[in-house]
C-alpha cells in the first residue's frame, strides 16, 4: 500500500524550499519557513502511524491496553511534533516582529531592499 | 561533589533566573543587575564543579530525567531522555559558563544607557541555558530543543537595538538562515527516527553500527549541512559577518566565542564521533569536512584583511578560526584512531576553548572603543594607545594570541593543528600557514592603527570604568596564564578529552548500564 502521507510531506518540503528560494517578500519567506516545518511535522507524525498487518492503529493510551487487539500509534513522534510546533510558533512570532520593524525602517517588505550591510 | 547531583541544577538555575528576571526587575536597576550576576555566577560555580568532577574521575556522567535508569520497564533499551557528559562536554560547559559570566559583568557598564534591560538579561541567560543544554544532552530531540532555545535567543539579541536598521537587517538575515539550518537538522532527526526508532544518542550509535543504512547517511548529510550553516563555515558564512557586528558587543562576544562553537562545532563533533563513529566511512566524511575547512580558513582570514569596520574584521576572523577548528576535526576523523588524528582533534578542542577566550576579549575591547568614541571605523581610531593604554595592551595580547605567538595560549592549539596537518598531508599544513599569514596581516593593521599618530577624536577617550575593565583584564590574565602551561593543559585535559570522545563504546555502555 502506498503511503500517501510521505509523498505529501516531501512535496510540502520541496514546495517550501522553492518558495524560500524564489520569493522576495518577507511575509512569503516566513510562510515558506512554516511550510517546510509543516512538511517535516507531517513526516514525523506519519512515521509514528504505521499500518502493519492491515490494521489501523489506535491512540497511545496505556490505561487498559491489555484488552486492546490492534497496534498503537508511536507516542514519541507526537510528543516531538508538539514541542516542535511550539518552537515554530516562537520563531514565527519573532520573525513577524522583526518584519514589522523592518517595514518601519525600510518602508518595504522586499528583501532586496535589505542590502545595506555589505563587504 | 557528585556529578549526577550537579547536572539538573545546571539547567534549573539559569531557567529560574531567566524567567524570574522580569519580577526581580520591578525592584529596580540594582536588584536586576545583582540578580543577573548572581545567577550567572552560580552557574559558573556549578559548571566548574562539574568540570572538575568529570575531569578528575574520568567518568561519563549520566543523568536520566524522571527515573533512576534510562531503560524502560521490562525492556532492555533506553526510552527516557538522558543527559550524558564526558570530558569534552564538561570542558564546553566550563567555557560557556565562564565567558557568559564575563559577558554579563561587562553588560552592567556597557548596556547602562539602553532601555528594556529586563528583557536583555532574560535573553542573555536563556542563551547561556540553551548552550549548556546542548553541551550536556545525550538525546537528539532534546538537542534540537536546546539548539532552538539558543538560536531564538540569539536572533532576538542580534536585533536587540531595534531602533537601528543595522540590527533589524542582520537579525532578519540571521533568522532566515538559522531557521533553514534548524529545519535541515530536524529533517535529519526525523529520518533517523524513522529508520531506527530511537533518538537516544548512545542507543542510536549501537543501532547504526549494527545496521548502517542509506537513510542514516542521508541524515548525516543533513546534519553536516545544517551544522556547517550554524557554525558559519565558508560558503554560507555571509550571515555571520552581518549578525555578529550588529549585536551589542557583549552579545557579539558570546555569539562569536560560544554560539558558533556549541551550536556548530560541538554538535558536529558529538554527532560524528559519538553517534556515527566508525559505522560510516570516516575517510570520505573527514575529507568533506577538510575541504570545507580549507575554504573557510582562506576566505575568512582573507576577508578580514580588507575590512575597515573593526567588529566586522573580528567577525571574519572568527570565520577563519572556525576553519582551523574544522580542519582539526576533519583530520581527526580521516585519521580516526591514529596518533595524528588524536593530536589534530586535541588541537581542535584546545583551539575551540582558546578562541572562545580570545574572541570574547577582542569583541569586549571593540565594545569599549565604541562606547568611548562612538565609532568602529578603523580609519578614525588612530593613536588609541596614547589615551587608552590598558585597553590597547589587552588588545595586543588578544591579537598576539589569535595569531599564535609563542608565549600565549593560541600558540599551543595552533601548533597542534599545524603539526598534525603537516604530518597528515603537507598541502593542508601549507594552507593553514597561509591562513595565518592573512590573519596576521589583519591584526597587524589594527595594531598599526592603534599605535599610530593620535587624531583629535581619540584625545578625549579614556580607559573604561570598572565593570567594563574587569572582564577584559580577567580574560587577558586567563590567556596569559593558559599560555604559560601549554603542553601541561594539552596532556592533562585535551588528550583525555579526545580519548573519551573517540571511545564510542564507553559512551554506549554508560547509557546501557555498564554492560
Amino acid at each position: 500500500m502506498i503511503q500517501f502521507q510521505f509523498i505529501t510531506a516531501f512535496l510540502l518540503i520541496v514546495l517550501g524550499i522553492y518558495a524560500f528560494l524564489a520569493k522576495r517578500n518577507l511575509i512569503k519567506l516566513i510562510l515558506a519557513l512554516d511550510i517546510i516545518d509543516s512538511g517535516i511535522h507531517l513526516l514525523l507524525i506519519s512515521l509514528g502511524y504505521r499500518i502493519e498487518l492491515n490494521e489501523v492503529p489506535t491512540a497511545p493510551i496505556y490505561t487498559g491496553y491489555e484488552t486492546l487487539k490492534s497496534p498503537m500509534v508511536g507516542p514519541l513522534p507526537q510528543a516531538l511534533v508538539l514541542t516542535s510546533i511550539v518552537i515554530g510558533v516562537c520563531v514565527l512570532s519573532l520573525a513577524i516582529a522583526l518584519t514589522i520593524n523592518a517595514y518601519r525602517h525600510y518602508g518595504t517588505l522586499d528583501v532586496r531592499a535589505l542590502r545595506r550591510l555589505r563587504g | 561533589m557528585n556529578g549526577e547531583a550537579i547536572l539538573p541544577y545546571l539547567i534549573i538555575i539559569p531557567l529560574f533566573g531567566a524567567f524570574s528576571m522580569p519580577i526581580v526587575s520591578l525592584a529596580g536597576r540594582k536588584a536586576r543587575e545583582a540578580w543577573a550576576v548572581i545567577i550567572s555566577g552560580a552557574t559558573l560555580a556549578l559548571g566548574s564543579a562539574l568540570f572538575y568532577y568529570v575531569w578528575e574521575s574520568g567518568k561519563i556522567v549520566l543523568y536520566t530525567l524522571g527515573a533512576k535508569s534510562p531503560l524502560g520497564q521490562g525492556v532492555n533499551f533506553p526510552i527516557r531522555i538522558v543527559w550524558e557528559v564526558d570530558t569534552f562536554g564538561a570542558l564546553m560547559v566550563l567555557m560557556v559558563t565562564f565567558v557568559s559570566f564575563m559577558a554579563v559583568i561587562y553588560s552592567l557598564g556597557y548596556m547602562k544607557h539602553d532601555t528594556g534591560l529586563d528583557k536583555y538579561y532574560t535573553l542573555i541567560i536563556i542563551l547561556e541555558l540553551g548552550m549548556l543544554g546542548i553541551a550536556i544532552t545525550g538525546d537528539l530531540f532534546n538537542f534540537y530543543v536546546f539548539l532552538e532555545i539558543m538560536s531564538i535567543a540569539s536572533y532576538a539579541l542580534v536585533a536587540f537595538r531595534n531602533d537601528t536598521w543595522e540590527g533589524i537587517e542582520a537579525g532578519i538575515k540571521y533568522m532566515f538562515v538559522g531557521s533553514i539550518a534548524s529545519s535541515l537538522i530536524l529533517l535529519g532527526i526525523a529520518l533517523l527516527y524513522g529508520q531506527y526508532g530511537t533518538l537516544t544518542m548512545g542507543y542510536l550509535a549501537l543501532k547504526l553500527s549494527q545496521n548502517p543504512t542509506v537513510v542514516g547517511k542521508v541524515a548525516l548529510a543533513l546534519f553536516i549541512a545544517g551544522l556547517l550553516f550554524k557554525s558559519g563555515a565558508s560558503p554560507v558564512h555571509m550571515w555571520l559577518a552581518d549578525a555578529h557586528p550588529a549585536a551589542p558587543s557583549s552579545i557579539s562576544a558570546m555569539l562569536s566565542g560560544l554560539v558558533i562553537k556549541i551550536g556548530g562545532i560541538y554538535a558536529l563533533t558529538r554527532i560524528l564521533f559519538s553517534i556515527y563513529g566508525t559505522s560510516i566511512s570516516t575517510k570520505t566524511v573527514g575529507w568533506v569536512i577538510i575541504v570545507f575547512a580549507c575554504i573557510t580558513l582562506i576566505v575568512g582570514n582573507a576577508m578580514a584583511v580588507i575590512q575597515t569596520d573593526m567588529k566586522r574584521l573580528l567577525a571574519y576572523s572568527s570565520v577563519g578560526q572556525i576553519g582551523y577548528i574544522l580542519l582539526g576535526i576533519g583530520i581527526g576523523l580521516t585519521a580516526y584512531g591514529s596518533q595524528t588524528g588524536e593530536i589534530a582533534l586535541a588541537g581542535a578542542i584546545y583551539h575551540t576553548f582558546n578562541h572562545a577566550l580570545m574572541k570574547a576579549l577582542l569583541f569586549l575591547i571593540a565594545g569599549v572603543v565604541i562606547h568611548q568614541l562612538g565609532t568602529r571605523n578603523l580609519n578614525e581610531l588612530s593613536g588609541l594607545a596614547k589615551t587608552m593604554p590598558k585597553t590597547t595592551f589587552a588588545f595586543l595580547i588578544g591579537a598576539a594570541a589569535i595569531i599564535g605567538m609563542p608565549p600565549l595560549n593560541g600558540f599551543a592549539s595552533k601548533w597542534l593543528i599545524y603539526e598534525s596537518s603537516a604530518i597528515f598531508n603537507p598541502l593542508l599544513g601549507a594552507i593553514a600557514i597561509i591562513g595565518t599569514a592573512f590573519c596576521t596581516a589583519a591584526y597587524v593593521r589594527v595594531l598599526y592603527t592603534f599605535f599610530g599618530r593620535p587624531s583629535e577624536k581619540v584625545m578625549k577617550a579614556k580607559d573604561p570604568e570598572g565593570t567594563m575593565l574587569w572582564p577584559i583584564l580577567i580574560l587577558t590574565i586567563a590567556i596569559i596564564v593558559m599560555g604559560l602551561f601549554p603542553w601541561q593543559i594539552s596532556d592533562k585535559i585535551m588528550i583525555p578529552a579526545v580519548k573519551t570522545l573517540e571511545n564510542q563504546l564507553a559512551y554506549v555502555s554508560t547509557l546501557l548500564g555498564g554492560a
